[in-house]
Formats: C-alpha cells, sequence, structure tokens
C-alpha cells in the first residue's frame, strides 16, 4: 500500500512563486507587497480537502513561521508560530508531562498546528478533550492585504472581543492566513487502557452508548468496518486503580452486548492506534469522505455506503468515532465513475438526514466528475460576505469553496 | 475603515405609532410595549449604572415573528438588542435610545431531550437551570453553570459565552453548543452547526457564540448534555494567606490533576457570604480554597487524596471535606452567593471580572491591595482559581461624595491591570457598554478593524446592538483615528454615506 504523497497534493507552481516567509512580519509584508492567488500550505496533508486549488500565483510554505514561542508549564498553555508540526510541539511539552491534547490521523505524516486548525481536523481523543476548536485559545491572522490581527489571548478564559479562532477554523485557508496559535494545554495521562473486539455497526452503536451512561471518562470510541463486521477499540485515561476497575466493567458490558473483547498491552495499543490513523489517512487513489451526523446512525450510515457503493462497483471502508458521529469513508476500487456516482449519492443519503459531509481526498479524474461542495448551506450568502469583508480581492484560495464563495 | 459600515446612528430610523401598530398586527398587541412606565422595567441590566429607556419592547414567540421584527427594524434602519433575563453584567443587552428590545422571554419551549445522543433543543429564552432540570431524570445535566443559571437564559450564555465555576475542566457555552438557528440583521434565518459536530466551511457557530448579541439573534440551540459524574468530591481548605492558597493551586495543577472547580475566597468576602448564607466556612482565615474533584469513583479518590495533601504541603491550617451532597450544596451556596452578599459589608459595590496567567496571582493580589489603600477602598476577591478569572469587588458607598468615582476607577484600573498581566479584562461577563473603552487596552487598532469586518459582514447597516463591544468616540471621548479607507471602498465597491 502506497500513501498518498505531498507531490500529487501539491499543485504546481513556477520556480520564484513559492515562498516561505521567517516571520509573521515577512509573511504579512509579502502578501502587502503581492498581488493574485494565494495558497496556504502547512504540510501539505490535507491541501485537497474540499474544492482544489489549482496553479496559484503564489505558494507561501509555513514551514519557517514553525517553533514553540512560549510555554509557560505551571500555567498550562503555549503559543507556536503556524508551522509548527504537532509532533515538534508534543516533542516540546513532553518533558513537562503535559500535551496539546490533539491525535489527528495526520500527525504522524507532518500535520501543522494552523493546518489544523484550517482543516478542522480532529482524532479519536476528540472524545475527552474537545477538538482543535476547543483548545485554541488565541490566533495571530494574517489577511490578504497584509493586515495583522489578533484575536483571543494567552488565557483560557477570556471573552474579549470576537472569537477569530473559530472562524478560520475548517476555513482551509480561504479567509486568512493563520501566523501564530496560543493553545491550551493538557496533563499527560498517567496511563491508558485500550480495549479491542469484534462487533459489527449496532453492537459498536450500543457500547458507544452503554459506555457513555457508565461510570467511565472514555477518551475514544472507534470502529473500522470489515466487511460483514468490524472492529471495535475503546480506550480509557487515567490512574492506576481506575484502569484496573474500568478494565473489568468495560470487559463485562462489552460481553454482555455480544462483543468479544481483547484487552491489549501498551505497546499492542501503541500498534492499533497506529493502524487506525493509517486507516484513517487512506491510499493513493482513494476517494475519502468526512461525514458527521448523530451517533446512533452508525448502523444506518453503514448500511447505505455499503449498498451504495456495491451498487456502484466500488468498496467502501468506514472508520468511525462512534460517540461523536465522526466517520472517515473511504471509497475504493472500481474506477473513477464509480467513485464518483459513490460519493454524490452517500453525500445525497447523508445530508437528507442532517449529516455534514466534506470531500477530502480524491484523484483528478474523480474531481472532473464531481462537485466538490455540493449544495450551499443556508449560510452561504453569509460566507460570501465574510469572504468580501476578509478577502476583498479573492486572493485566499480562490476555488476552495467554488461555487459558495 | 469598516467601522464606517457599522456606524449607523445618523440615517437611523425612529419607531412611529404606524410602526407601532405594524408590530401589533404582526405579533399581537398585548406583546407590543410602548408604555413609558413599563419600558422602564427594560431600561438597563444588572449593571444599573447605565440606563436606557427604548422606544419599543417586542415580545415574539416563534423565529418567524423574531424575523418579523428584525425585519422591520432592517427596512427603516431601527437599532435593536436582543434581551433574555437581563443579568448581564456589562451592559450588553443596554437598549439604544429610539431602539427596539427584542426579548426572548416568551419564547421558553423546550423539545424532547433526545438521551442516547445527549442533546437537546430548546428556545433562547428557557434559563440555564431549567435545561439541567428537564434532563435530571435521565442522569444528564448542561455543564455551564454562570451563578446566575436559575435566571439568565441559554440565549445570554450564548451571547457572552458564559461559563461557571466548573469551566475548568468542562470549558464553557461554545463547548457545549451544537446547533443554532440564527436570525440575522437582515431578516434571514439560517442553521449554523447541525447532527455532526464537524461542518464543512468556517466555523460560524463559533463565531457566533459570545458575539454578545451584535451579530445574529439565536432562536433555537441545540446544546450538548454531559453525563452526571459517578462521584463527586468537595472540599473547602483555609489557608494563611491567598498567596499560599495560590501555591496550593499550582501544585494541584502542576500534580496532573484536573479539577471540576477550584474557587477562592479571601477574608472580606468569606466575612459577607457568611453573614448571608451560614455556609460553615471559616471566619478567621485570610484565604478558602473550595477543590471539587468530579469523575469516575476510582479517579476521583485518587486524586482527592492527593489534593488534600497538596493543600496541606502549602501549609492549609484546616481543611473541610462535605460528607454528603447537602453539605456540598451549603458550600456552593455560600460561594455562589458572594456577589449579592456583599450588600451585607458595604453599602455600594462594583464587581470586577478580569483574567490573569494564574501563576501571576501573587503578583496581582499585592498590586490590587496597594491600588485599593491609595484609592482609600476596600476590595473583596473571590475567582476561579483554576482559571485565573478574578472577581475583584470594588466597594464603596454612594453616599460618600466622590466614592464611586474612584470605586469606578479602581476597577477599570483592576481591569486594565490583568491585561498588563497577560491576562484579560473579561472571562465571562463579556465587554458590552461598560467595557467597550478598555478594548484598546488589550486589542490594537487592526485586530479590532478586523473583529468590525466579520460585523460588517453580518451586520453592514450596524442595527444589531450597536454600541457595544467596540469603543466609540461618544461613549469613550476618544478622538477619532486617522482616516482609512476600507478595502471595499477603495474597489469602487461601497461608499461612504
Ligand atoms: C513524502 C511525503 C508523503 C506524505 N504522505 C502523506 C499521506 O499519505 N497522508 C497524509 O495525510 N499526509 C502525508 N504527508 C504529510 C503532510 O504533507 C504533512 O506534512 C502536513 O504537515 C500536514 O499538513 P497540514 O495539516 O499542515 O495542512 P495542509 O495540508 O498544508 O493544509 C491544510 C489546509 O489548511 C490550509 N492552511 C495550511 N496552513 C495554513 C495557515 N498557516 N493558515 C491558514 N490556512 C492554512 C491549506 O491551504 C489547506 O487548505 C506526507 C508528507 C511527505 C513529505
Ligand atoms: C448574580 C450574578 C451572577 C453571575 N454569575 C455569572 C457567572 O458565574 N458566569 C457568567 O458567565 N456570567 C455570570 N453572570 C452574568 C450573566 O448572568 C450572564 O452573562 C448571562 O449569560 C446573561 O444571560 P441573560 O439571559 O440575563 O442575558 P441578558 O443580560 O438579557 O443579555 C446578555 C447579552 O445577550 C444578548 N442576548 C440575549 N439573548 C440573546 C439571544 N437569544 N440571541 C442573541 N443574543 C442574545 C443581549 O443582547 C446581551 O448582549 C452573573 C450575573 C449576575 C447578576
Amino acid at each position: 500500500m502506497s500513501e498518498v504523497t505531498t507531490q500529487q497534493r501539491t499543485p504546481a507552481v513556477s520556480a520564484g512563486r513559492e515562498k516561505r516567509p521567517s516571520s509573521t512580519s515577512e509573511a504579512a509584508e509579502l502578501l502587502r507587497a503581492t498581488q493574485g492567488s494565494v495558497l496556504l500550505r502547512g504540510g501539505a496533508t490535507k491541501l485537497d480537502w474540499a474544492g482544489r486549488v489549482d496553479e496559484p500565483d503564489l505558494l507561501i510554505d509555513t514551514s519557517d513561521l514553525a517553533g514553540v514561542l512560549t510555554h509557560n508549564p505551571a500555567d498550562m498553555t503555549a503559543s507556536v508560530g503556524g508551522g509548527t508540526r504537532l509532533t515538534e510541539l508534543q516533542r516540546h511539552l513532553k518533558g513537562d508531562g503535559q500535551w496539546l491534547a490533539l491525535d489527528p490521523p495526520t500527525a504522524e505524516t507532518g500535520a501543522t498546528v494552523a493546518g489544523l486548525l484550517a482543516a478542522g481536523d480532529s482524532g479519536p481523543s476528540r472524545l475527552r478533550y474537545g477538538g482543535i476548536r476547543d483548545l485554541v485559545i488565541g490566533v495571530t491572522l494574517i489577511l490578504a492585504d497584509g493586515t495583522v490581527a489578533r484575536a483571543g489571548g494567552h488565557v483560557i478564559k477570556n471573552v474579549a472581543g470576537y472569537d477569530l479562532a473559530k472562524l478560520v477554523h475548517g476555513s482551509l485557508g480561504s479567509l486568512a492566513m493563520i501566523a501564530e496559535v496560543v493553545v491550551r494545554l493538557h496533563p499527560r495521562p498517567s496511563g491508558a487502557l485500550t480495549i479491542t473486539g469484534t462487533a459489527d455497526a449496532d453492537q459498536a452503536t450500543a457500547a458507544a452508548v452503554a459506555i457513555a451512561a457508565g461510570p467511565f471518562e472514555p477518551s475514544a470510541v472507534e470502529w473500522i468496518s470489515q466487511s460483514g463486521s468490524g472492529t471495535l477499540l475503546v480506550k480509557t485515561e487515567g490512574a492506576a486503580g481506575y484502569l484496573d476497575s474500568s478494565r473489568s466493567q468495560l470487559t463485562s458490558m462489552l460481553d454482555g452486548l455480544g462483543v468479544t473483547t481483547r484487552q491489549l498491552s501498551d505497546e499492542d495499543a501503541e500498534t492499533s492506534w497506529q493502524e487506525h490513523a493509517a486507516a484513517v489517512r487512506g491510499e493513493e487513489q482513494e476517494t475519502v469522505v468526512r461525514i458527521c451526523t448523530l451517533p446512533t446512525r452508525l448502523g444506518g450510515l453503514t448500511s447505505d455506503a455499503l449498498d451504495i457503493a456495491a451498487a456502484a462497483d466500488v468498496e467502501a471502508r468506514l472508520i468511525s468515532s462512534v460517540s461523536l458521529g465522526m466517520h472517515t469513508v473511504r471509497i475504493r476500487g472500481g474506477d473513477a465513475q464509480g467513485h464518483a456516482t459513490a460519493f454524490t449519492e452517500l453525500r445525497e443519503r447523508a445530508l437528507a438526514q442532517g449529516a455534514s459531509v466534506l470531500l477530502r481526498s480524491r484523484s483528478f479524474e474523480v474531481d472532473e466528475l464531481v462537485d466538490a461542495l455540493g449544495p450551499p448551506p443556508s449560510t452561504v450568502e453569509l460566507l460570501k460576505r465574510i469572504k468580501t469583508q476578509f478577502d476583498p480581492a479573492g486572493r485566499f484560495a480562490p476555488q476552495r469553496f467554488h461555487p459558495w464563495y | 475603515m469598516s467601522a464606517q459600515l457599522v456606524d449607523v446612528d445618523h440615517q437611523a430610523g425612529v419607531v412611529t405609532d404606524e410602526l407601532a401598530e405594524e408590530l401589533r398586527r404582526r405579533l399581537t398587541p398585548d406583546r407590543i410595549i410602548t408604555d413609558e412606565t413599563r419600558l422602564r422595567t427594560f431600561e438597563c441590566d444588572a449593571i444599573t449604572g447605565y440606563r436606557v429607556v427604548p422606544a419599543l419592547v417586542a415580545f415574539p414567540e416563534t423565529t418567524e415573528e423574531v424575523a418579523a421584527v428584525v425585519g422591520v427594524c432592517a427596512r427603516e434602519h431601527i437599532p435593536y438588542v436582543a434581551r433574555g433575563a437581563g443579568t448581564g453584567l456589562s451592559g450588553g443587552a443596554l437598549p439604544v435610545a429610539e431602539g427596539i428590545v427584542i426579548s426572548l422571554a416568551r419564547m421558553r419551549k423546550v423539545l424532547p431531550p433526545d438521551v442516547d445522543n445527549q442533546r437537546m433543543t430548546v428556545e433562547p429564552g428557557v434559563t440555564n437551570a431549567d435545561i439541567s432540570k428537564a434532563v435530571a431524570a435521565h442522569d444528564l445535566y448542561f455543564a455551564p453553570d454562570p451563578s446566575s443559571q436559575i435566571v439568565c437564559t441559554i440565549g445570554g450564555n450564548i451571547a457572552e459565552n458564559s461559563g461557571g465555576a466548573h469551566c475548568l475542566k468542562y470549558g464553557f457555552t461554545t463547548n457545549h453548543v451544537y446547533a443554532m438557528t440564527l436570525v440575522l440583521p437582515d431578516a434571514s434565518v439560517v442553521t449554523v452547526g447541525g447532527d455532526g459536530i464537524e461542518q464543512c466551511g468556517p466555523d460560524l457557530r463559533g463565531a457566533v457564540i459570545g458575539s454578545e448579541g451584535t451579530l445574529a439573534i439565536a432562536t433555537s440551540i441545540t446544546v450538548r448534555l454531559l453525563r452526571k459524574p459517578e462521584d463527586v468530591q468537595t472540599m473547602v481548605a483555609d489557608f494563611p494567606s491567598a498567596a499560599q492558597a495560590g501555591e496550593a493551586v499550582s501544585g494541584i495543577i502542576a500534580a496532573g490533576i484536573v479539577p471540576a472547580a477550584v474557587e477562592m475566597l479571601d477574608e472580606l468576602a468569606i466575612e459577607a457570604c457568611e453573614a448571608a448564607v451560614h455556609a460553615g466556612y471559616s471566619l478567621d482565615t485570610a484565604a478558602a480554597l473550595v477543590v471539587e474533584i468530579d469523575g469516575p469513583a476510582a479517579q476521583c479518590e485518587e486524586d482527592f487524596d492527593r489534593v488534600q495533601e497538596i493543600c496541606q504541603e502549602a501549609g492549609s491550617t484546616h481543611v473541610r471535606v462535605a460528607a454528603d451532597a447537602g453539605e456540598r450544596m451549603l458550600i456552593w451556596k455560600g460561594r455562589k452567593a458572594a456577589f449579592a452578599a456583599m450588600g451585607r459589608i458595604s453599602p455600594d459595590y462594583f464587581v470586577q471580572d478580569g483574567v490573569i496567567p494564574r501563576t501571576k496571582l501573587g503578583e496581582v493580589l499585592a498590586r490590587m491591595e496597594e491600588m485599593a489603600s491609595e484609592a482609600g477602598l476596600r476590595v473583596a476577591n473571590v475567582f476561579h482559581a483554576g482559571d485565573g478569572n478574578l472577581h475583584p469587588l470594588v466597594l464603596y458607598n454612594a453616599a460618600t461624595e466622590g466614592e464611586s468615582e474612584r470605586g469606578e476607577e479602581l476597577s477599570t484600573a483592576i481591569a486594565e491591570l490583568c491585561v498588563e498581566m497577560g491576562g484579560s479584562i473579561t472571562g465571562e461577563h463579556g465587554v458590552g457598554t461598560d467595557k467597550a473603552c478598555s478594548m484598546p487596552k488589550m486589542f490594537s487598532e487592526d485586530d479590532l478593524e478586523v473583529m468590525k469586518r466579520l460585523r460588517a459582514a453580518f451586520d453592514p447597516t450596524g442595527i444589531s446592538n450597536p454600541g457595544k463591544i467596540f469603543p466609540t468616540p461618544r461613549l469613550c471621548g476618544e478622538k477619532p483615528g486617522p482616516y482609512r479607507e476600507h478595502p471595499l471602498e477603495a474597489s469602487g465597491q461601497i461608499e461612504r454615506m
């Protein structure tokens, strides 16, 4: 299996059009001194999410806007350059027994903190700690005209002014460049317990509901579909006494639901979670769709995905954060037309049931056959006005949310 | 500068008799108030120092009715202010003269909860406490718990991004809302958020929460419900000094424990609370810490033992552990009564709400003491110590010549000291009218200008709660800044009127 390469994800730009500013002021100056379209690149793990941006006039690589700017262990906050890789930040924090409580599948491959915020990506532990939207307490943005603006601050609790960090969350580089990010940290848990088992979609849903109703603070309830059934992964973190009591309670609860469980050693758990992250990232030539819905819709979504895929002569695989109702659907095999048909139908079905859908990676051939964004949300006029206010010349990521804005 | 886009004073329309009639027809006659005495009930929020009588108050009962009232305001360029229970502590719901107040008090429907998915949809006038009450039978609750929770509304909580004593572990309103129906200032109705926790595109739900009624009116809110923790342990630890109590808090955090709540009261605050509710706090101590740990029983027990050890190591003179739910409630009753209890020890007081990095606590307390003695006033302190949110209460006597001015100056100086220390002018009460003039201490002109761009996108004509958050020359007596062209002006897409 070959993973998707950055080369494929990064559009062509002629030499000299790629810039790598090394400070916020240099980046602002660069934007002030130039015109034309701009693509912002962190580590390029998610450059093709939503609409694809082709051949920008300027590609700004954020790798030199990197580094931990401040870390106050006693206040449990840190600020970083937007281009800082999550793995680098975690390494820095580890010595103080802290971490930024995020475990996105793209961390391994070099996702940057600003890229994560811009993409709104999150991993299984969102269940316990919230997503990046919940952990960012301040941002420095650079607008397309070079204006530098801060929002939020360096304290966890703060309601002064608009929360612009939320506005750029999910904006995929279309509104402003994220130059610096201030985050709230958590203590590293003293221990963790992972239990795995074989479960179908309905059992996985029942497990998630039962776990939520029980005396646990789960850090992840994940499910990976396999033909006919699937694998359930449950994780909880804490002190030894708590993990001991959870081990037996979780096992007997899951057994009661007909899930045959297996407890994993720390090492095996680590491997399982790495495999899980790789499964979410997907493989080359796949069409990857993110669908978020009510947690109890897992069964319905799974059968829809499998049926639609079978009818289009492709395969579908789901990786689900069950308790969060967050699903990555990988469409594979078959041809581009099959991918396009399966994706379009699945999106239609999911939207009709109140879900949200984001097209992530796919091949150029599939791009030709699909409408990447789909029907506009009720906020489309508002989004257009926001874009016009923040980026009147339409410089940032022009095709990203086309035709919405 | 886009600020001009939201400065509508010169073109604001007026509420004529015909217009009031139109609204009476659109809603029902009894739900439109124009009578002077009744209008006075709406002249202020809990910051009674700012008072403005509106021209009309409307009580819509549905999203469509809210949109209808906003539609009339948009058509006539009449400023409007949404209002929940009016418990705001920053003059956020302060009416605009000649403007309309849109009270959401009649929108109090609660839809049945979705227990398995842990969420429920409610209308904006439902009180914070009623949300938890409605789902208590399912062992669920709504986590944000402002002290005013029995009265304040979820609509107000959304506007202020309210939190409470338990937000150290559980976060603020913004972390507990899945979806909202909004009426925008052009009277269009949109949905932000949804069943899914991730949306395609910018997080508009997050941008609206905490925007103090300046971007949109929320008319339906789907909140996230949490399962009640298996176990809760609460204690009060007395300390010979606030600095030592502060050290204990640092020790708890350094031990990797995230308590559900850590609150601190100083001697004056304890005196007032005890006089008011007799919650059993020691009267002879300089500072008391309330620490609450919750979660799975085994985890809770381990952490709670450790917290007691840490308090002792930091010099605690006495630790009292709540033996049962009743004792725990009493401890909280004492803490939550703090503001109201000040009346027992001072005729008047200002409530401040600043945030500092927690590690600066000792330094800030010392500076505050100096500032208070310079002003010849007393300051009582209650804090959300875990997250550095201070609520200094500046005590004064309005009957004494010059004291209220000195009190107000001291209170503002304390908020600005928080910024100097790397913190914020407000942790939960919002900027509103009260702190608009302090915003430039915390944010640069460019920061504010970019925030105003967001404002202009939602509300191009500036009719939704104008005069809040952003400093205005009229409010703050500033000279208007140098002229700057808005990018849209430069490109010829808009004109200055
Ligand atoms: C050889 C190689 C192979 C790789 N293979 C894979 C793979 O198979 N799968 C995989 O997942 N990763 C892979 N990666 C990793 C990927 O390239 C990561 O390195 C990258 O850091 C993560 O991207 P990002 O999250 O920073 O965001 P990006 O993908 O760079 O950007 C995400 C979105 O955010 C926007 N954005 C980025 N930075 C900012 C900013 N500062 N402000 C505003 N918007 C911004 C972008 O415009 C884009 O819309 C590979 C890397 C290499 C070198
Ligand atoms: C004794 C006391 C204790 C308090 N303790 C706390 C505390 O612990 N934590 C805390 O965070 N706050 C606290 N507060 C402040 C206050 O209770 C909160 O800010 C609360 O959220 C305000 O709710 P409300 O319904 O009273 O709103 P209002 O005061 O009526 O309005 C507040 C703001 O919300 C806007 N608004 C109201 N409804 C809507 C809506 N539906 N859509 C859009 N905007 C709307 C208004 O325009 C205004 O800007 C306290 C206040 C008092 C008096």
